[in-house]
């Protein structure tokens, strides 16, 4: 047999080869672009541009989580969900912080015991920060939500790029829900917008949620469509929309009363829903171009046993692109792939009442390491 | 009669591609086998066919893997759209299945080759551009490269290792996870 060709000078077939190393297993590409100073350098920013495109959507590489105040604080760390190790947690060491969201590569975090910064927009691969104060709102309850402020983008590399923040919040004296973008382009904050008595639907929730004393925004993650941005409030689960091209907030009729234990989340383009019914866990989705006040059109998609995990359990949150959705139970958190309906256990049992799922692509950095690799090559 | 048998002939004819081995050896291929090749595709929207295909980087063994590759393949999607506008219900999906299996079966076999072959079918589906061999053959490559070592991967694919014992140890200490 004759001998294999020398692999190291076809630098196509390699590129061909390194394109197909699965985005969600870092661990194979690393090891490839070590073999030579050659393949080292073929991992250059064209090639991480083809590899993000060839694979579509980033992985999910990891997660942090929020919980309800009355659970008290997680412990401050970036759970890796690959072979990979934890990212550090930004701004930890002893002080407080409170991850809200993830999306489009960034995390954004509230910063509670730091004088200097209220707030952080931080890309856990590049270790870029992004630091801003937080919007002149009295917060009592809040969540918020991060993403690229790129028109058209495809949201495969553009974490360098200009971000917003959508900040939802029930006010500490009026007790009423108010909204607030956040610009890094003019490093600005908008005049707060506040849900307001116009519509009778409103003003019905309102009066049953203060007779309740529940008039608060849940901390969960925000599910993102076109220009509007989706939170829920503990009455009823209720679903309010921001709407960022007309700077309001409105309020979505109730979903259906099976949907107790649900979480709101977009999938290209769709608006889903996640519940937990029975021993089976269904996902419903409903088309972005229904009108989202039809909630109750949605139709079972999907229904798949889940009876091997614990009982106690519970949807905490959904990845989009990667199609995933988290499950909480008395042995651990675990991940269900939709299409696959294979499981994972991802983290120790605990409270989780929101994951913030972290996706983005982990390859090799053609900048410092192969610029190591060409100042001794001569 | 003679004259409209041999307009036939003349079309028979036509759709037939003749490809030419580094090693002189001829084969000759229907368009439909021929055109799964982007290149020899271009060739002959340029109409520059005529006499025969030249392929000075590939041999004729490895020729005739990248032509029983193409055949099965191009039967596959002839099929595929024959069947398609014919039938619409379970019947059509589960032909369709069948066909899948097959041709996933077809495509298991055809990757049990050595590993110049396999470098080699790779060099000539990125020669030809032909899309399904290259991503069959190197995602084979890619899967069997899983799991190395860079030591490993070196030593499978003859490669010297070029980075000196500093560059090494900067690597390692930056990801160390990843040789865990």
């Amino acid at each position: 047999m004759a001998p294999p060709p020398p692999l190291d000078l076809i630098a196509d077939v390699a590129i061909e080869i390194f394109l197909r190393f699965p985005p969600d297993e870092p661990e194979h590409l690393f090891r490839a672009a070590f073999v030579c100073k050659h393949w080292l350098r073929l991992c250059d920013p064209v090639f991480r541009r083809r590899y993000r495109a060839f694979h579509g959507a980033p992985p999910l590489l990891g997660l942090l989580h929020r919980r309800q105040l009355r659970h008290g604080y997680p412990a401050a760390r970036f759970v890796s969900t690959t072979s990979m190790p934890d990212f550090p947690h930004p701004g930890s060491g002893g002080r407080r912080t409170r991850p809200l969201d993830c999306r489009h590569g960034r995390v954004l975090v509230h910063m509670l015991e730091k004088e200097d910064v209220d707030l952080l927009v931080w890309d856990p691969v590049t270790g870029d920060r992004h630091a801003f104060p937080q919007p002149d709102m009295e917060l009592l309850i809040y969540t918020a939500a991060v993403s690229c402020a790129v028109e058209g983008c495809d949201h495969l590399g553009c974490h360098v790029g200009p971000f917003g923040v959508i900040f939802v919040a029930t006010d500490k004296h009026d007790e009423i829900i108010k909204a607030s973008m956040y610009s890094s382009e003019t490093g600005a904050w908008s005049v707060p917008v506040s849900l307001d008595n116009g519509s009778e639907f409103y003003a019905k929730h309102r009066q049953d949620a203060i007779e309740d004393e529940l008039y608060y925004v849940q901390p969960r993650r925000a599910a993102i469509i076109r220009d509007d941005v989706y939170f829920t409030l503990r009455q009823d689960n209720t679903i309010i929309k921001y709407d960022r091209g007309l700077n309001c907030l409105s309020m979505i009729n109730p979903p259906s009363p099976n949907a107790n234990n649900y979480c709101i989340s977009l999938m290209e383009g769709e608006f889903r829903r996640s519940c937990r019914m029975g021993t089976n866990l269904r996902v419903l989705e409903l088309e972005a171009t229904i009108p989202i006040d039809n909630v109750d059109c949605v139709v079972p998609e999907t229904t798949m046993p889940i009876d091997h995990l614990e009982f106690g359990r519970s949807v905490v949150g959904f990845a989009e692109g990667v199609d995933v959705i988290f499950i909480s139970t008395d042995v651990g958190l675990f991940t269900i792939e939709i299409k696959s309906g294979q499981v994972k256990k991802v983290d120790k049992p605990g409270v989780y009442y929101s994951v913030l799922p972290y996706m983005s692509f982990y390859t090799p950095d053609g900048g410092r390491l192969s610029s190591l690799a060409k100042l001794t090559d001569v | 009669m003679a004259s409209a048998g041999s307009g036939d002939e003349k079309a028979a004819a036509a759709a037939m591609i003749t490809l030419i081995s580094s090693d002189n050896e001829k084969f000759e291929v229907t368009e439909a086998t021929a055109t799964l090749s982007q290149t020899i595709r271009h060739m002959i929207e340029d109409g520059c066919t005529d006499g025969g295909v030249p392929l000075p980087n590939v041999t004729s063994k490895i020729l005739a893997r990248v032509i029983e590759y193409c055949k099965k393949h191009a039967t596959a999607a002839a099929g595929e759209e024959g069947s398609s506008s014919s039938f619409s219900d379970a019947a059509f999906l589960e032909v369709d299945r069948a066909f899948l299996e097959e041709l996933e079966e077809f495509d298991d076999a055809f990757l049990e080759v050595d590993r110049a072959t396999l470098f080699d079918l790779i060099l000539a589906a990125n020669y030809l551009d032909i899309k399904g061999l290259l991503n069959l053959t190197c995602q084979k490559v890619a899967d069997s490269v899983k799991g190395k070592t860079p030591e490993q991967i070196r030593e499978m694919y003859n490669i010297v290792n070029d980075l000196t014992p500093e560059e090494e140890a900067e690597i390692r200490r930056e990801t160390q996870w990843a040789f865990e």
